[in-house]
């Protein structure tokens, strides 16, 4: 004989994923992941001039054509941080016949008249349109050194001397704390600002656990049918029941997730996603490339496994508490209404882990860190980010766990009044007498 | 055997049942009456072990009633207690399953079932799209999929017509005629009195009236007779023992004392003429009921 445990998991499981609303939101989750990573091919595809290098028509009455040309290859990188370079630079000498040109190319191309005028450097740009942001500021940074460069030159300092004043400064870092290494506060910079976007799927994941434990206690309670199954399987095996098969069905979730993301990527590499734009993986695959040569990957090794057990311990804790709450309300507009200050409290974690980052060794957004609920995501960002060590993590794991334990023990007393509860007069008296029972 | 032995049930300072007896044997079907809120369904949940009594024990066979039984125990709740976005046959399988039956077994019974009540092309209907009488049907069959031993029925009767009311009271009796125990309540006095053979009237919590129809009738002295005949009513009133005569479609309704009063009414209607009908009956469970409640609820 199969044991009711199992079954009813079985068929709570089944009744969320084998519907074709558990189909439809999936493959618009996948759509969804798939475009957002493959953003810039869509993009592309659907046409545009972006992918057009933008010719600029140099028209040099002031001999300094090759520094310009120079000056905008160094500022092209500093501020697109892209290698290739965007621009195609034709050196004209007249400049009415560029403007004609202009008017062949479009946006695309502009005529730059530089000249001396009193011996300082002057330059008209020319277009048949607004010109992007981007493009002005490589432009307008490379004439403004094009001009430092001309000034120089007027006063005999050698080319080789001028590139040496133009590169950039050797900073030497050294940090006097022999516990913080200098590499790690790139890195930290850097994992404050992504660890919260990573993360960001737990929440979603949260959402889905409370409302599918929710919604299946409400369903079973306001059908009467909860009589049935209670006169069945005892309360404590109903629990556990619907909590497992709600952890069971946001890590089945959580991995489909993982798929669409992964299924994302290799659609990207295999239609090229090396674009022009050369968005997320580039930036992506500069993360890991920095996280890897700062030695944080080693750091990963125990805080990838710390943050998994304190987000499963979390889930575990939201859907005793789901459950709990949904016993408790006698219909499912109740419970939607407690629905939102749940989740809020993660919502509290994930923006504190934000802060973490401008409020450096804050001793509140610390003490959150330990606060059931919000420390899945906060502690393990304080631990990225060197604010807090592994032994304040294995704190915050120890409060997770006598807290899911206290959850069980007393929750399950309220679970067992709250089910065949089916009137809101007088609940918290009933609840906490089934407290003191 | 089922012993509900003097089983009392508080909410907090309410009493909701007092100090309740009754016993059902293998067979028998016993029927557990009140107006509402007299705590007919806090029996039940207490003998379904959903609720903890006060005080006193409820015993099936000299032990309690826990998990180790249920699976023979069959429950019709008063409201519907379906899960009305699965199919019938998901339900079906659902509750089945839940009383550790297997699913082949599960399906065979239902399918019998379905077609005895009619009712075989809802097999993969959901519940929701079912019309009320086919859903009380269905909650029927929930609750006897298991072919159980003990039969809780609140409100069995709910939204079905006369003709299905016939197809449940046959399977009911067929139930007990198989040795199952049988419980259920119903202001249907009625079906209480075409297949109960023991009773308990509860009011307020508190029991006003208990044992065998037969039993009840009969120290219930007040009896009718029903006259067709050319008379004149007041002639009837003036009886001593004549509690009230009225006219009921064409015949004369006339409710005596008791026994000893019918020869002196009959000493009245034997001088009247065309007299083609003279039975004394036994007063109806419905007339002993509202009687009886009625005496008891002011108190």
């Amino acid at each position: 004989m199969r044991s009711k445990l199992n079954y009813l998991i079985s068929v709570s499981l089944k009744r969320k994923i084998k519907t074709k609303w558990f189909m439809a939101a999936n493959i618009i989750l996948f759509i969804v992941i798939l475009a957002a990573l493959n953003i810039d091919s869509i993009i592309t595809f659907f046409g545009g001039d972006f992918n057009d290098t933008m010719k600029i028509y140099v028209v040099d009455k002031a001999d300094s054509f090759d520094i310009f040309s120079n000056q905008m290859q160094a500022n092209s990188f500093n501020l697109t941080n892209d290698e290739e370079f965007g621009y195609e630079l034709i050196n004209y000498k007249e400049d009415k016949t560029a403007e004609d040109l202009i008017k062949e190319e479009k946006k695309k191309a502009l005529v730059i008249v530089l000249e001396k005028k009193a011996n300082v450097l002057e330059a008209t740009i020319t277009s048949q349109n607004f010109i992007d942001t981007l493009d002005y500021q490589v432009i307008s940074n490379a004439l403004t050194n094009t001009k430092v460069s001309l000034a120089i030159l007027d006063s005999k300092i050698s080319m080789e001397e001028i590139n040496k004043i133009y590169e950039p400064i050797n900073i030497a870092r050294v940090i006097l704390d022999e516990n913080e290494k200098s590499e790690d506060e790139a890195t930290s910079m850097i994992m404050s600002t992504v660890f919260p976007v990573i993360i960001l799927p737990f929440f979603m994941l949260t959402l889905f656990l409370v409302q599918m434990i929710g919604a299946e206690v409400n369903d079973e309670k306001t059908t009467r049918g909860m009589e049935i199954i209670i006169s069945n399987v005892s309360p404590k095996t109903h629990f556990f029941a619907k909590v497992i098969a709600g952890n069971l069905f946001v890590l089945i979730q959580g991995m489909l997730l993982v798929c669409f993301v992964v299924v994302g990527f290799l659609v990207r590499n295999i239609i090229g996603g090396a674009s022009i734009t050369n968005g997320v993986i580039d930036e992506f695959g500069g993360v890991i490339n920095t996280v890897l040569a700062s030695g944080l990957g080693s750091k990963l090794i125990y805080v990838v496994p710390l943050t998994l057990v304190l987000m499963l311990l979390t889930f575990l804790a939201y859907s005793l508490l789901a459950g709990i709450l949904a016993s408790m309300t006698t219909n499912t507009e109740d419970f939607q209404q407690l629905q939102t200050p749940i989740i809020i409290i993660s919502l509290i974690g994930y923006y504190l882990s934000i802060m973490a980052g401008v409020f450096d060794g804050a001793l509140f957004i610390k003490f959150f860190a330990f606060v059931p609920l919000i420390s899945a995501i906060l502690a393990p960002s304080l631990l990225i980010i060197g604010q807090i060590g592994v032994i304040e993590v294995s704190i915050a794991i120890i409060i997770m766990i006598v807290v899911n334990t206290l959850l069980i023990k007393y929750g399950l007393k309220i679970y067992k009044v709250g089910i065949l509860n089916y009137s809101s007069k007088g609940l918290w008296k009933k609840m906490f007498k089934a407290l003191k029972d | 055997m089922l012993k509900v032995e003097n089983v009392t049930k508080y909410y907090g300072d309410f009493l909701a049942v007092d100090n309740l007896s009754f016993t059902v044997k293998e067979g028998e079907i016993f029927g557990l009456l009140g107006v509402n809120g007299a705590g007919k369904t806090t029996t039940f949940r207490m003998i379904m072990g959903l609720l903890d009594a006060s005080s006193g024990s409820v015993t099936w066979n000299d032990k309690k009633i826990d998990y180790d039984v249920t699976d023979k125990i069959g429950f019709l709740t008063e409201e519907r207690s379906l899960l009305t976005k699965l199919t019938v046959k998901e339900q079906c399988l659902f509750y089945g399953t839940l009383k550790g039956m297997q699913d082949d077994v599960i399906i065979k019974r239902l399918e019998t079932l379905l077609e005895k009540f009619n009712i075989s092309e809802y097999k993969d209907k959901k519940i929701k799209e079912l019309s009320k009488g086919n859903q009380q049907k269905i909650q029927f069959i929930t609750a006897i999929i298991n072919e159980p031993k003990l039969l809780i029925l609140d409100e069995p009767f709910s939204g079905l017509d006369p003709i299905n009311v016939e197809l449940f009271k046959n399977e009911i009796i067929e139930m007990a005629q198989k040795g199952s125990m049988i419980i259920f309540s119903s202001h249907r006095m009625e079906h209480v009195e075409l297949f109960c053979e023991k009773l308990v009237v509860l009011l307020k919590g508190k029991t006003v009236l208990e044992g065998k129809i037969a039993d009840i009738k009969k120290q219930y002295r007040k009896k009718n007779i029903f006259i067709k005949a050319n008379i004149e009513l007041e002639k009837l009133k003036q009886v001593d023992g004549v509690l009230s005569v009225s006219n009921v479609g064409d015949e004369i309704e006339v409710k005596i004392a008791n026994e000893e009063v019918a020869p002196k009414v009959f000493e009245v209607v034997a001088k009247a003429s065309d007299i083609s009908k003279f039975v004394i009956e036994e007063p109806s469970l419905n007339e002993i009921f509202i009687a009886k409640v009625g005496e008891n609820y002011e108190k």
